[in-house]
């Protein structure tokens, strides 16, 4: 079982799963951490969340990202949940809520506020049929996440003379 | 004076002997160093000659052990964690340094997986010491973002890397290491990796994964499987559709964003 952090977040992996945690280098204005975490080899290439890795996943397999939103969404009636879900059942997975729609694949999107920041968890079933073996699995890794407050980047301290 | 004449001559003589075999000693250990790649120069650039293959083969050990995940941190101080037996393709493991000599060659190599010329569906990683033990610049210095680049010291504890540069490969379907050792040329990883899926192929030890991964006729028995059991059968109409109101009867949905 592996664990890994950066940007505030901390996953302890469950078995079978692999991840990633980064911030997208910014072309215009600000980007926010993201992680995301499957049961087989996310591509390197790949979307926010998931395009180009929700084509190549198995029936048997999970994807899911876990994406902040800026500090402006904070207090707004999107993320006025406070804290994640506790659990998922499989009747919140749907094949409507898929960002590319594939078929046979179901998904989940919540949005919440952990710790003073705005999240969004989008979790992919590789098969809908399989949802009662594969949503354990989301909750497993939902539980596993450790979310901390934001960083906040002080500036650096000047002379004190000046 | 003869006599002085004599023993100049034999003098010279034992000197002339005794330097010609302190230079070929010298020789041998410079010859000795330059195949560990230690010598000046890069090593992998000009072979002098083809060097043993130090790889423990597949066929020659196999039981080496389970191969744990890797995780640790990215040169730019994102987390990374790679499982390598979810899936059945063959993990290729680099452990590298930043200042190696020998792992100069390798650094490029494995990051432009076509010149390396590996078998399809092998997955490559590299693994440098954490932060601890290197500077993550020089490490990003030395990446393409071609391929995942994990720094990890608890990493090359779990697969006893007794130095760089260092290779494993892993099995995915079993999760099991399945070579490892010191490679002195690049051309020997594809080696090590062609011959352990030659011998998977003997062994059929790939993984149950379902039809997400399944190829070919397996594919195609899962799906007529599937549409036999929706009533779909050969030469049903709803499977040579002509236009799209066939395809979509109920109207065409639009897939949340």
């Amino acid at each position: 079982m592996a664990t890994i952090g950066a940007h505030g977040i901390t996953a302890r992996l469950p078995a079978g799963f692999e991840g990633r945690i980064f911030v997208r280098p910014a072309s215009v204005g600000v980007t926010y951490p993201v992680g995301q975490f499957a049961t087989f080899p996310i591509p390197d290439d790949i979307g926010d969340f998931g395009s180009g890795a929700v084509s190549v996943m198995g029936p048997s397999d999970v994807f899911a990202t876990l994406f902040e939103y800026g500090p402006e969404s904070v207090g707004t009636a999107l993320f006025a949940q406070q804290g994640r879900p506790a659990a998922l059942a499989e009747s919140d997975f749907s094949p409507m809520t898929l960002r590319r729609g594939i078929p046979g694949q179901s998904g989940t999107q919540w949005f919440f506020t952990e710790s003073g920041r705005p999240f969004s968890f989008y979790a992919v079933l590789g098969s809908h049929s399989l949802r009662s073996a594969l949503v354990p699995h989301v909750n497993t890794l939902l539980s596993s996440l450790t979310l901390s407050p934001a960083v906040v980047n002080l500036p650096a301290a000047r002379p004190l003379w000046n | 004076m003869i006599a002085l004449v004599i023993v100049s001559t034999f003098v010279v003589l034992v000197l002339g002997i005794l330097v010609a075999g302190l230079l070929r000693s010298h020789a041998d250990i410079l010859r000795a160093l330059h195949e560990l790649g230690a010598g000046v120069g890069d090593p992998a650039a000009r072979p002098a000659a083809p060097a043993p293959v130090t790889l423990t083969a597949p066929a020659s050990s196999p039981a080496l052990g389970d191969a744990p995940a890797v995780a640790g941190i990215t040169p730019t101080g994102d987390a990374r964690a790679i499982a390598v037996d979810n899936s059945d393709d063959f993990t290729l493991l680099g452990f590298l340094s930043s200042g190696c000599t020998g792992c100069a060659a390798f650094w490029d190599a494995l990051q432009e997986p076509g010149r390396l010329e590996l078998p399809d569906r092998t997955r490559v990683v590299i693994v440098t010491k954490g932060p601890d033990r290197e500077v993550p610049s020089e490490v990003q210095a030395r990446t393409t973002g071609r391929v995942p680049v994990v720094m990890s010291t608890d990493a090359w504890v779990d697969y006893q890397v007794p130095g760089s540069p260092f290779f494993v490969l892993v099995d995915g379907a079993t999760g099991q290491k399945v070579g490892q050792g010191v490679a002195r040329q690049v051309g020997q990883l594809a080696e090590l990796v062609r011959r352990a899926e030659h011998d998977r192929g003997h062994a059929g030890g790939t993984r149950e994964r379902g039809e997400g991964s399944a190829g070919g006729p397996a594919r195609e028995a899962a799906a007529d499987e599937v549409l036999a059991a929706a009533g779909i059968l050969p030469g049903d109409p709803s499977l040579y559709p002509r236009t799209l109101d066939d395809v979509f009867p109920h109207g065409r949905a639009v897939p949340a964003e």
